[in-house]
C-alpha cells in the first residue's frame, strides 16, 4: 500500500541527480545577494561561508572514513596546519620572520620570542606572500603531514589509526600553542592580509562565500570522478574486506596512505582559505570536538556519500544557530517578547552545553540505527541493512521467469 | 644532588605510571575480549573522581576528624565511585557496543566515540565546566625523606593501592572461573561460547572490572592533583592506551610495564637535562642491540609458519637476524625472492633503523646537553612514544595478546 508521502518520496528518489546539483548551485548563488538586498542579517552570510568551510572539510574526510573505512579523529589537526601556514605567511608576522631569519639565521628565528616592539626596516613592512603560493605551500605541508602520519599506521591494525591521529590532533594543537617564536602561542597571529586574486581583493563575507563555493565546486568534482575511478573503487574495497581486495591486487598500504594524503590536503586548503576568513588565528580554534564534530557531519549525512558528507556539514553546523535564533528571536519576534521567558534565558546561556551532548547523542543513535546516515550510498546501504523482503521476492521471481519462460504463457 | 632529584623524580613517575595502569588495564582487558578501543573509557575513569570527589563533599568530610573516620570516608567514596562507574560501565556496553556487535569494524568505534563525547558534556552539564575540587581533607598531607629525596604519603598510597588492586586482578583473571572465561573468551570467542560460557555476561563482566579499575584511578588522580576537570578523562585516556600499546594490547602485565615506562618518560622526560636523558637512549641502543642480536632470533623463528620450518630454513633466517643489516642488504642485491627472508629481512631492517634512531637522538641530546624541556611539552613526549612504538614495534613491550581473526 502506498501512501501519499511515499508516492511523493518515490518521486524524489528518481528524479534525476542533476535536478538536485542545480537547484543546490543557483541556492548557493543566490545566498549571498540575499544578504546585499535587505533580505536577510549578515550573521546568517558569515553562518553561511562558516558551513562551506565545513562542507570542505566534510567532504575530505568522508575520503578517509567514508570511502576508505578508516576512522581519522585528527583532521582538525591538518585544518590547523593550513590555517597556520596562511597567518604566518600573510601577516605582519611574516615580514617580522623574515627579518629575523635574514638578521639572526633560521634556527634563531625559530627559537627565539621577539618583541612586539621590535623595529623592522621599512622596506619589509607589510611584505607577505600571495595568495596562490599560500594555497600551494598549504596543500603541500599538510599532505606531506598526512604522510608523515600515514607511515607508521597504515600498516598496523585500522583502529590504531583513530588512536594516533587523535594523538597526531593534540600534538599540532599543542606545538602550535607552545611555539612562540614563530606561532605567538595561545595569543594567535592576528591581521591576516586579505587574498588578492589577479586583482579581485577578497575581503567581505559575501566575496569569501563565493571563493568558497567555487573551491568546493571544484573539489567535489574531482573527489566525484575519484570515487568512481578505479583508486575509488580500490578504496571502497577495502573498506568492505581488506583481505579480500589484498587478494584482488589492490596494495592496500599504497592505496590507503593516497587517500590519507589527499584529505589530508583538502583540509590543509581548507584551512588556508579559514585563516583568510578569519583573519585571526589561535590554536583555541582546533581543538579535538572539532575533529569528532567533523566526523559527526559524515556520520550523520551517509558515509561514502559526497551529498550526504555536503548535507551534514551544512545540517550541523547551521543548525545550533537555527534553533538559537528560533528561540531568542525569531518565536519572541512573532508571540511577544513574554514568549517563553525561561527557554530563551536557557538557550542564551547554556545552550552550548547541550550542544556537543547532542552531537554525541546523534552519533551514537545514528550508527545504532541508521549506520547509512541520512543520504546513504547505495553501497553502504545494501551492507548495513538487511535486504527489502520485496524486493528479494521481486528478484527470485524474476530469475524464475527467466529460467523457466513464462508461467502465462504456458497455460 | 642530582641523584636524588633523580630519585624523587622516579617516584613521581612510578605514581604517575600507576594511575596510567589502572586505566590502561581496562582498555587492554577489553580489547582483549572485543578488539574494541574503549574510547569511553578515559571518561569513566573521570566520571569516577567527580563522584568520588562529590560524595566526600556530600558526606561532609572534615579537617578536623580522626584519622580512622577518614579512612571510612575514603572506603565509602570508593564504594560509590566503583558501584556508580561499574553499573555505567555496564550500560555502555549494553547499549552502545553490543547491539553492534559483528558489523564491520569501524561502526563500534564511533559509537565509542559517541559515548565519550556524551559523558564529556554530561559531566559539563550536571557539575558544570569549573574543575571538580577534591576536599583536602581526605588528602594525606605528610611526607617524609628518603635516599635524600622528599617523598609524599600520597605517593606511598597511591602505589600500594594500585599494587593492591592489580594483585586482585591477577587473582581474578588467573584463579577464579570469570576470569578462566576471561581468559578464553579473549583467545577465541566462538570456541570458548562452544564450550559452553556465557561469552555475553564474561564480556559485560570485564567492563564493569575495567570501569571499577578506572574508578580507583580517578580517584587518586584527584587526590594526587587537588582537582578534577571535565577533559581529565580524555587525556589520562589517551595516555592509557598509548601505555598499553606500549606493553603490548591485550596483555595483563604488559598494560603495567608500559604504564610504568611512560610514567616514567613523562616526568624524565620534563624532569631532567638532555644530558642525562640522553644516557637513556644510549641505555635503549644498548639494549635493542643486544635484543636484536642475541635474544630475539630464536624467539622470532618460532613464529613462522610450520610449513617453513624446515633447519636448513631456521638457520638462514637465525643468520639473517644476526647480521641484520648486511643481510638484508645482500638479500635485496641477490634478488632472492623468498618471501618470508624478505619479510624477516625487512623487519629486521625496521629494527636496525629504530636503533639509529635511538643513537641520533642520543647524540642530539648529548650536543645540547644543557636545554631542559618545558613541562608544557609532556603531553607531545608521551605521543611522541607511541608514535615511536608504533613505528620500530607495533606489538609491544611484552607482545600482544589478541585472537588474530578476520
Amino acid at each position: 500500500m502506498k501512501t501519499f508521502f511515499s508516492k511523493i518520496a518515490d518521486t524524489l528518489r528518481r528524479a534525476p541527480r542533476w535536478i538536485y546539483i542545480a537547484l543546490a548551485l543557483a541556492l548557493a548563488l543566490i545566498f549571498p545577494m540575499l544578504e546585499s538586498w535587505g533580505l536577510m542579517e549578515t550573521l546568517w552570510l558569515r553562518v553561511g561561508t562558516r558551513a562551506l568551510v565545513y562542507v570542505l572539510l566534510a567532504v575530505g574526510l568522508n575520503l578517509v572514513l567514508g570511502e576508505t573505512g578508516l576512522l581519522h579523529l585528527g583532521y582538525v589537526a591538518f585544518w590547523a596546519i593550513g590555517a597556520y601556514t596562511t597567518a604566518i605567511l600573510s601577516s605582519p608576522r611574516t615580514a617580522r620572520l623574515l627579518y629575523m631569519v635574514q638578521e639572526h639565521g633560521i634556527g634563531k628565528a625559530l627559537t627565539t620570542v621577539t618583541q612586539r616592539t621590535m623595529q623592522i626596516p621599512e622596506e619589509l613592512i607589510g611584505f607577505h606572500i600571495g595568495f596562490g603560493w599560500v594555497l600551494l605551500i598549504a596543500v603541500l605541508i599538510a599532505m606531506l603531514f598526512g604522510f608523515i602520519l600515514g607511515i607508521p599506521t597504515l600498516r598496523l591494525r585500522g583502529d590504531y589509526l583513530a588512536i594516533v591521529t587523535l594523538a597526531f590532533g593534540e600534538i599540532t594543537r599543542i606545538t602550535f600553542n607552545n611555539w612562540e617564536p614563530v606561532t605567538n602561542g595561545p595569543g594567535g597571529i592576528p591581521g591576516i592580509m586579505p587574498p588578492n586574486i589577479f586583482g579581485w581583493v577578497v575581503d567581505k563575507p559575501g566575496e569569501f562565500f563565493y571563493l568558497l563555493l567555487i573551491v568546493v565546486v571544484i573539489v567535489v568534482w574531482l573527489l566525484n570522478n575519484l570515487k568512481n575511478s578505479r583508486i575509488g573503487r580500490a578504496w571502497n574495497a577495502l573498506r568492505e574486506d581488506e583481505i579480500a581486495a589484498h587478494h584482488a591486487g589492490v596494495h592496500s598500504t599504497r592505496v590507503k596512505m593516497l587517500a590519507v594524503v589527499l584529505s589530508a590536503g583538502i583540509a590543509g586548503l581548507a584551512g588556508a582559505i579559514f585563516g583568510y576568513y578569519q583573519q585571526f588565528i589561535n590554536p583555541q580554534y582546533f581543538p579535538f570536538m572539532q575533529s569528532t564534530i567533523i566526523v559527526c557531519m559524515v556520520v550523520l549525512g551517509g558515509m561514502g556519500s559526497i551529498p550526504g558528507a555536503i548535507v551534514g556539514a551544512v545540517a550541523l553546523d547551521t543548525l545550533p544557530e537555527v534553533i538559537r535564533q528560533t528561540f531568542t528571536k525569531w518565536l519572541p519576534d512573532a508571540f511577544g517578547p513574554d514568549f517563553l521567558p525561561g527557554v530563551q534565558a536557557a538557550v542564551q546561556t547554556d545552550f552550548d552545553r547541550y550542544r556537543m551532548l547532542i552531537f554525541g547523542f546523534v552519533v551514537v543513535l545514528m550508527v545504532v540505527f541508521r549506520p547509512e546516515g541520512l543520504l546513504p550510498n547505495k553501497l553502504w546501504r545494501r551492507e548495513t541493512h538487511e535486504v527489502d523482503p520485496r524486493e528479494q521476492e521481486q528478484t527470485r521471481q524474476h530469475l524464475f521467469d527467466l529460467e523457466e519462460g513464462h508461467p502465462d504463457l504456458e497455460a | 644532588m642530582a641523584l636524588e632529584h633523580v630519585f624523587s623524580l622516579t617516584v613521581s613517575g612510578v605514581t604517575v605510571g600507576m594511575i596510567y595502569a589502572l586505566i590502561a588495564l581496562g582498555y587492554t582487558m577489553v580489547y582483549g575480549v572485543l578488539q574494541l578501543i574503549n574510547f569511553a573509557h578515559g571518561e569513566v575513569f573521570a566520571v569516577g573522581g567527580y563522584i568520588a570527589a562529590s560524595t566526600l563533599i556530600w558526606a561532609g568530610i572534615d579537617d578536623g576528624m580522626p584519622l580512622w573516620v577518614k579512612v571510612a570516608y575514603f572506603a565509602l567514596a570508593v564504594l560509590v565511585s566503583v558501584a556508580v562507574t561499574a553499573t555505567l560501565g555496564w550500560l555502555i556496553e549494553r547499549l552502545a557496543y553490543r547491539p553492534l556487535r559483528g558489523r564491520s569494524r569501524i561502526i563500534p568505534l564511533l559509537s565509542a566515540i559517541g559515548v565519550s563525547i556524551i559523558l564529556q558534556n554530561l559531566l559539563i552539564v550536571i557539575f558544570g565546566p569549573e574543575p571538580m575540587i577534591m576536599p583536602t581533607a581526605i588528602v594525606p598531607s605528610g611526607s617524609f625523606e628518603l635516599f635524600g629525596a622528599r617523598i609524599r604519603v600520597l605517593q606511598v598510597v597511591i602505589i600500594v593501592t594500585s599494587l593492591l588492586l592489580m594483585a586482585l586482578l591477577t587473582w581474578i583473571v588467573k584463579g577464579t572461573r570469570m576470569g578462566k572465561a576471561m581468559r578464553a573468551t579473549s583467545q577465541d570467542r566462538e570456541a570458548a561460547e562452544m564450550m559452553g560460557i556465557e561469552t555475553n555476561r564474561t564480556i559485560s563482566f570485564t567492563f564493569v572490572m575495567g570501569s571499577a579499575l578506572a574508578a580507583v584511578g580517578g580517584f587518586l588522580v584527584a587526590m594526587y592533583y587537588g582537582s578534577l576537570q571535565y577533559d581529565t578523562g580524555f587525556l589520562y585516556g589517551l595516555k592509557s592506551f598509548t601505555a598499553a600499546v606500549l606493553g603490548g594490547i591485550g596483555n595483563i602485565p604488559g598494560a603495567v610495564v608500559g604504564s610504568l615506562v611512560l610514567g616514567l618518560a613523562e616526568t624524565w622526560g620534563v624532569g631532567l637535562r638532555l644530558g642525562l636523558l640522553a644516557w637513556l637512549f644510549v641505555a635503549g641502543f644498548g639494549l635493542g642491540l643486544y635484543f636484536q642480536f642475541w635474544r630475539a632470533p630464536r624467539g622470532r623463528v618460532a613464529h613462522i609458519a610450520e610449513e617453513f620450518r624446515t633447519p636448513a630454513y631456521e638457520r638462514q633466517l637465525l643468520n639473517v637476524y644476526r647480521l641484520a643489516p648486511y643481510s638484508a642488504t645482500k638479500t635485496i642485491l641477490s634478488k632472492r625472492t623468498d618471501a618470508l627472508v624478505a619479510v624477516s629481512a625487512r623487519h629486521a631492517m625496521r629494527l636496525m633503523t629504530g636503533n639509529l634512531f635511538l643513537l641520533g637522538f642520543a647524540l642530539l641530546f648529548f650536543a645540547n646537553s644543557d636545554v631542559q624541556f618545558s613541562s608544557k611539552w609532556q603531553h607531545v613526549i608521551s605521543f611522541s612514544v607511541l608514535m615511536a612504538i608504533l613505528m620500530f614495534r607495533p606489538s609491544g613491550i611484552l607482545g600482544e595478546h589478541i585472537q588474530e581473526k578476520v
